[in-house]
């Protein structure tokens, strides 16, 4: 019996493949982002994105089943942040060790189960927390920055009441539920139309 | 001739990501107004003397703008009017060098010049494929959505399955395009770990330097100021 051994470099074939979906992974994340300025739409930004991008994640998953896909991604949207100014140290922390676990999973579970996929897709939806983080953890040097840039009473007002411990809980659990809502989502998507095209 | 004049003018990529990361230190260390009047002025200049004199004009129109509003109508506005557009101003105001930065690349720097300045700063193939190739891919992306939007006209669809019917071609379309793109390139050699060789090169010029420093200069006015 010849067992095939799956080369696990990533080919050209893969590379483009990577930069196109993390195209469309960045143009939700954006738009996710813009909406943000809204100060509860900004909490909530890391489950909306996860139910969203659901399913580029998942068709890149699948279609690059090796290590670094995920990786990549996450560092070209990364990059691309970092180019116009937005992302600051603590999202690097949390963004980046969200692609690594995720890239961890994946290749514990072998790139085939889906559930691995699913759990590797919460880690990576789990980085973008960082963005509204610096509410809670840096708290009053925040509020003290965003004040001095000029932002309005009302805003900082309205910021200030979602600080508390119950909105650090929606803000952890928000991305896990939408990952996985937006990987039943994909998994129907999948069985309705993808099967059926021959592509996956 | 006027080809012949931009290009005597065009800055090396890698300065203009360097004059990119001041600028975004300068704009998140400070929020003094007179920065980013100065860094828009610079930015005008440059604009200016590279050909792009309607930009240039655009530009310093639209900051000015911005500059009065905050300025002269927010002291006496109303407050709803300040709760809604004051963010919008302040914020486009304090970033607008960076928009002025960022229309100044794309307007002079093609896909090649930056694949070319990453490639000579020793940035892995891995990297650089993926970069270019999103890059490449946002226009596109705007353009499948239009001709999908335009086809699902030719049909009634009901409002609940519309965005599954614009999400699943959009899908189907992108791999198909990463398929067909992965062909030709690999056909092209992409895969070939030898020294890839071009019809341009990167140089350094005296430009460059002189733009590095006034940048560098407008970084230390920050420290004083």
């Amino acid at each position: 019996m010849i067992k095939e051994t799956k080369n696990l470099k990533l080919t050209g074939k893969d590379l483009i493949t990577i930069g196109i979906f993390s195209a469309i992974y960045f143009v939700i994340n954006f738009i996710f982002m813009i909406l943000g300025i809204v100060p509860i739409l900004w909490i909530l930004m890391p489950g909306l994105i996860a139910l969203f991008s659901g399913i580029p994640f998942m068709i890149l998953s699948i279609k690059v089943s090796k290590p670094g896909a995920v990786l990549l991604m996450g560092i070209i949207t990364a990059v691309i942040y970092f180019i116009t100014g937005q992302f600051t140290i603590l999202i690097l922390i949390t963004f980046s060790t969200g692609c690594l676990l995720s890239e961890f999973v994946r290749w514990i579970t072998k790139y085939t189960s889906f559930r691995g996929n699913v759990i590797s897709y919460i880690f990576f939806s789990l980085g973008m927390i960082g963005s509204p983080l610096p509410l809670w953890i840096f708290r009053d040097s925040f509020i003290t920055q965003i004040t001095e840039q000029g932002m309005p009473e009302t805003y900082i007002t309205s910021i200030q009441a979602l600080a508390s411990s119950e909105m650090l809980v929606v803000l952890i659990i928000a991305p896990v539920i939408g990952a996985v809502v937006g990987s039943l989502i994909t998994k129907k998507m999948f069985k309705k139309h993808f099967v059926k095209a021959g592509i996956m | 001739m006027e080809q012949q004049i931009r290009r005597n003018f065009e800055l090396d990529p890698r300065i203009e990501l360097i004059i990119l990361m001041i600028i975004n230190v300068c704009i998140f260390t400070t929020n003094s107004s007179r920065i980013t009047d100065i860094w828009c002025v610079f930015l005008a200049i440059l604009l200016f003397g590279c050909g792009y004199k309607k930009t240039a004009l655009k530009a310093i129109i639209i900051y000015v703008f911005l500059l009065c509003i905050q300025t002269y109508i927010f002291p006496i506005a109303s407050k709803i009017f300040i709760m809604i557009f004051s963010i919008f101003v302040n914020y486009t105001r304090k970033i607008f060098p960076c928009i002025m930065i960022g229309i100044f690349i794309v307007k002079t720097t093609t896909m090649k010049k930056i694949v070319l300045a990453l490639r000579k700063m020793h940035v892995s193939e891995k990297f650089i494929i993926p970069v270019s190739v999103t890059i490449r891919y946002f226009p596109a992306i705007i353009e499948e959505i239009r001709n999908i939007k335009d086809a699902m006209k030719l049909r009634k669809i009901p409002i609940l399955q519309k965005i599954e019917c614009m999400i699943i071609p959009l899908m189907i379309s992108a791999i198909n395009i990463a398929d067909e793109l992965a062909a030709a390139a690999v056909t092209r050699g992409i895969e070939n770990p030898c020294k890839k060789t071009s019809l341009e090169e990167l140089h350094f010029r005296p430009f460059d330097f002189i733009c590095l420093l006034i940048s560098i200069g407008i970084l230390f006015t920050v420290n004083i100021l």
